[in-house]
């Protein structure tokens, strides 16, 4: 009815209707309600009415948008280079519109302190919410992010979603060693069209990690609910938390790398940490990954047929129970069902098996009880590791890139490549 | 004169956008967490900002909240989305719109209107709008009701230190409806009537809170030659003819003022707004406001205003001055106060030869006023900025002023422009469907509850007492649990509170009440015993403890009694008022007479 009255979103329009006329700027549909037309008032709000018995007339169509062309800016001394994850946004009040700020002349409109920070250039690589990625993007990352620092970058900055942003973040960890210039992950949990968004703190404080003397792949958010300072975590120690809290990351069986807080200049480490080694013009990325793996959680009662079923893949994580457990029966009862023939069976098949700690902290310690005896006997990889799920899985997904071979597998598995993997647990972390 | 109204009532239900009770923490309680955060605006696709957010940008703020565990949850403290949109809260405002012969969106949309004073953790009001082209009749014409919105109440202002403003959060997320009128008020005495008439209607549905800031008036008055200015926080009704009164008189006062100086500057007033450091002048001065103030680390700034003598100290409203307006612009800037040349400069302690050097540093002439601010220099400098540009205004300025107790107004900011607005993507919008709209109990309206009422009292004054007071519902449930309708509004109205004046408070008359009137209806004491029982409820007794010591004496032990009293009314009644039943002891008398 639109189409052929030639009216689209964003033209001024009345629609006459039982209730009264209303005069407005038609608004485009979001989800809902397909028979309604939504209208914003000159008083800026919106409302909904029922296109039932409602006539629209087109009092003024809506200018043309003007793209404004920006001169292009020569390289900075930090990239930024975007995934989706919003960190910057300019509202159009007019039709309520949010838009992502990705330009260089975007980004400082959005973060006035960012010009005194640093001189940055930023480009979009893909946009995509971060729980569509897979391995493809984590490849597609690593050589971009390689090819900044070739290029003469000091340091690189991501914006990406955080839903898993420590699956890319532990990818380009091992993607990347001996690292001449740090990768620091960053987001943002509110949305940053909002003035209340953490983006501002969290950008600012992963540029300013980015100038640091740290060769690593980190990932920089809030500390704690309040505005004062964010936490650099190692990219294969990070995890997310909590749905949605400011602070939802935290590292894993160990400290921080760092607080961070640009304001006071402040870069304080919490943790030894790699500094910047190696040539920036002879990095390259390791990208060969397998990523036909798969990431399965254990609970009472998993039936042994679901285990027999994962043939199909080229490697296997168990996210266990306490030390690093499965169902294996070990007294024998008839009313307890064990997959550890199933287990075996994979292994036996060239599949490794590789397990993780559901409690996600602490480590795995397969030699205390029987079942975890009977899983190494069986050649279960990971007695000993005090990594979490989602990075063993990572790990495991590169480790089967580089090799077939189920000895070298173990090996590599179990060698420390990019701190996933520590001889200590340090009190005070839990 | 335009008057119109905006106002704000809080519902009687949990918050809007969670699930925490709408319950606010004692005055003096202690949060249980607190939290540091900063706002910042968020630029629009064309870099425009309105005035009110760059005027609190240009403040550089950061806030504090206190959080309360009983009020707020994660969604308070903006760590966490908000929940679906109270349905309890939007069936009230519905229910109240009908009221109002309002007419329902057919799709609710929830708006983000950025706040950024910090009076919001997420940097915006939740609102929306519910029902629009609503009308009232009042003894003087039908006034339009335009609008009505449901919202979210903001965090409450502790107060500002510096740079840093806290806020308690156990406020925060309380629903609200917004009702405005058009500002078609005739004067002070209508806006009384309007605005005793909403309240009232809403009052009657018992779906509205109650209580000290449970509702707040806004009051817009534009004059012809002035400006169109809001003034809010009225609290007390009758205050408002004063308050409307008084607004008017100063516009007025600012237009003759304006006349004045274009009379004086033969044309339009040039200000020239030079703000010098004058603190080298009052280096061994006796003045202790200055000299504490410099020993302490400020400067002395003074600005020269051409042309302004006399016109500065010239009353605009009652108690207050033109130079009460530039000192609140200047507050705006951090600084507690102005001195200005209208004063008697022996306040101060000024000597003569301080007040030559201070005229011949700034170049003043005879004709001119100036004005001086003692604070640290850059907020000094930027204080008295302000008082410039505002002194530089040809125009009454359209301003957002607060209603003070005395009923005059105090600038607080400029009249935001029109809000930044854009969808609440985070709740999905919410269509109001005819089944909604059924469902929503309209109830009656305020003049069939009067007609009620004053059918079950028999009483014209009662009633208009009841249909005004906080009592109402709990009036219906007792009625309702078989309660005398006028027992039980007189105790509510008149014995409890003259209990409270005793001294002797009852903390939740509900239940005890109830309890009350069902052992009353048991026949266990009289009509008469009823304001000594509730005074030792209050002492701590339960009602069936203090109901047994005044339970009924009657029968055979009550003919005892008239007997060895020798059948004596007044002996028996001032030893026994309170239990025994009059028409039995009459019984009892008159059988007697008669024996």
């Amino acid at each position: 009815m639109l189409k052929k009255k030639g009216i689209e979103a964003g033209d001024e329009v009345t629609i006459a209707c039982p209730k009264g006329s209303f005069t407005g700027l038609l608004m485009p549909r979001p989800e809902g309600a397909p028979d309604t037309f939504v209208l914003k008032l000159p008083s800026g709000y919106n409302l909904g009415i029922s296109a039932k018995g409602a006539s629209i007339v087109l009092v003024r169509k809506s200018g043309k948008k003007e793209i404004r062309h920006e001169p292009e800016e020569g390289r900075g001394d930090i990239s930024i280079l975007g995934c989706g994850g919003t960190i910057a946004s300019k509202v159009e009040y007019k039709t309520g519109a949010v838009y992502p700020a990705i330009t260089p002349a975007e980004l400082r409109a959005a973060f006035p302190s960012l010009a005194k920070l640093a001189k940055i250039h930023s480009r979009q690589l893909f946009t995509l919410f971060s729980e569509d990625m897979n391995a493809h993007h984590w490849k597609l990352l690593a050589e971009e992010a390689a090819k900044e620092i070739r290029a003469g970058s000091h340091g690189v900055v991501v914006m990406h979603g955080t839903d898993t942003m420590t699956y890319t973040t532990a990818a380009l960890s091992f993607m990347l060693q001996d690292l001449p210039a740090p990768i620091v992950f960053v987001g943002a949990q509110r949305s940053s069209d909002r003035p209340s968004s953490e983006n501002e703190m969290n950008m600012l404080n992963a540029v300013f990690s980015a100038k640091q003397d740290l060769g690593e792949v980190a990932l920089c958010m809030h500390a704690s609910s309040s505005d004062d300072y964010c936490h650099l975590h190692r990219g294969t120690r990070v995890r997310k938390m909590h749905t949605s809290r400011r602070d939802a990351f935290h590292s894993i069986n160990s400290a921080p790398i760092a607080a961070v807080d640009y304001q006071n200049n402040r870069f304080e480490p919490l943790s030894g940490y790699r500094k910047r080694s190696g040539q920036a013009s002879g990095l390259k990325a390791e990208t060969k990954l397998n990523d036909n793996v798969a990431l399965v959680y254990v609970y009472p009662g998993i039936k042994p047929k679901f285990i027999e079923k994962l043939d199909s893949y080229d490697g296997v994580v168990l996210i266990g129970t306490g030390l690093g457990h499965v169902p294996v029966n070990s007294f024998n009862d008839k009313t307890a069902h064990s997959i550890l023939p199933q287990v075996k069976g994979l292994m036996d098949s060239g599949i490794p098996v590789v397990m993780a700690p559901q409690t996600i902290h602490g480590r795995l310690n397969m030699l205390v009880y029987t079942t975890g005896r009977m899983l190494v006997d069986a050649g279960v990889i990971g007695d000993g590791m005090d990594w979490t799920p989602e990075c063993a899985f990572v790990k495991l997904c590169w480790v089967l890139g580089q090799t077939k071979d189920m000895k070298k597998v173990k090996e590599l598995m179990e060698t420390d490549i990019a701190g996933e993997i520590s001889g200590r647990s340090p009190i005070g972390v839990y | 004169m335009k008057i119109g109204l905006e106002i704000h009532q809080r519902l009687a239900c949990g918050k809007l956008f969670c699930g925490c009770p709408s319950t606010m923490a004692e005055q003096d309680a202690k949060p249980d967490l607190i939290i540091r955060r900063r706002l910042h605006p968020v630029f629009s696709e064309l870099g425009e900002i309105d005035l009110a957010s760059k005027a609190e940008f240009e403040k550089d703020r950061s806030f504090v909240y206190q959080v309360f565990a009983g009020s707020d949850c994660l969604v308070e403290m903006d760590e966490e989305p908000p929940h679906r949109l109270n349905p309890e809260a939007l069936s009230i405002a519905l229910e109240l719109a009908q009221h109002l012969h309002m007419k329902s969106v057919d799709e609710l949309h929830v708006m983000r209107k950025i706040v950024i004073n910090g009076s919001n953790t997420s940097g915006f009001q939740r609102t929306a709008i519910v029902a629009l082209d609503g009308k009232l009749e009042t003894s003087r014409g039908e006034i339009d009701i335009p609008l009505l919105a449901i919202e979210e109440e903001s965090a409450g202002d502790v107060g500002t230190s510096g740079n840093e403003t806290t806020y308690r959060l156990d406020r925060l997320g309380i629903p609200l409806v917004e009702i405005t009128t058009t500002p078609d008020i005739l004067d002070g005495a209508h806006l009384v009537e309007v605005a005793e008439k909403i309240g009232m209607m809403m009052r009657a549905t018992g779906k509205v809170a109650r209580g000290l800031g449970t509702i707040r008036q806004d009051v817009n008055i534009s004059t012809e030659k002035g400006a169109r200015v809001e003034i809010k926080g009225a609290q007390d009704l009758k205050m408002l003819p004063m308050l409307a009164q008084n607004e008017v008189k100063r516009q007025d006062a600012l237009v003759a003022i304006l006349g004045e100086l274009r009379a004086r500057f033969k044309g339009k007033a040039v200000l020239n707004g030079g703000i010098s450091d004058v603190s080298q002048i009052f280096k061994s001065t006796k003045s202790p406001l200055i000299s504490k103030g410099i020993a302490s680390g400020s400067s002395v700034f003074g600005l020269a205003l051409e042309k302004h003598a006399g016109l500065i100290g010239r009353e605009i409203q009652p108690g207050k001055r033109y130079g009460t307006e530039l000192s609140d612009y200047a507050k705006a800037a951090g600084v507690k106060g102005i001195i200005h040349s209208d004063e008697d400069m022996a306040k101060y302690s000024i000597s003569d030869s301080e007040l030559s050097a201070l005229r011949g540093m700034i170049g003043m002439k005879p004709d001119d006023a100036f004005v001086l601010v003692v604070a640290p220099a850059e907020q000094a400098k930027a204080a008295l900025t302000k008082v410039l540009e505002r002194a530089r205004m040809d125009f009454v300025p359209e301003e957002t002023r607060r209603a003070n107790p005395d009923a005059t107004t105090t600038y607080m900011r400029p009249l935001p422009g029109r809000a930044r607005m854009y969808p609440e993507t985070d709740v999905p919008p919410i269509p109001i469907t005819a089944e909604l709209l059924k469902a929503v109990s309209k109830g009656e309206t305020l003049e069939e509850k009067k007609a009620r009422l004053l059918k079950m009292l028999g009483n014209a004054e009662m009633a208009d007492k009841m249909l005004r007071s906080r009592n109402l519902g709990l009036f219906e449930k007792l009625v309702e649990g078989g309660a005398e309708p006028m027992l039980a509004a007189s105790t509510l109205e008149n014995t409890l509170v003259s209990l409270r004046r005793e001294g002797a408070e009852i903390k939740e008359p509900g239940p005890v009440l109830e309890e009350l009137f069902a052992l009353y209806g048991k026949g266990k004491f009289v009509k008469s015993a009823i304001p000594d029982i509730l005074k030792e409820v209050a002492k701590g007794k339960s009602v069936a403890d203090a109901g047994k010591d005044y339970s009924i004496i009657s029968g055979k032990e009550l003919e005892k009694i008239a007997k060895d009293l020798g059948y004596d009314l007044r002996a028996i009644m001032s030893k026994y008022r309170t239990r025994v039943d009059s028409k039995e002891l009459d019984r009892i008398l008159k059988g007697d007479i008669r024996k």
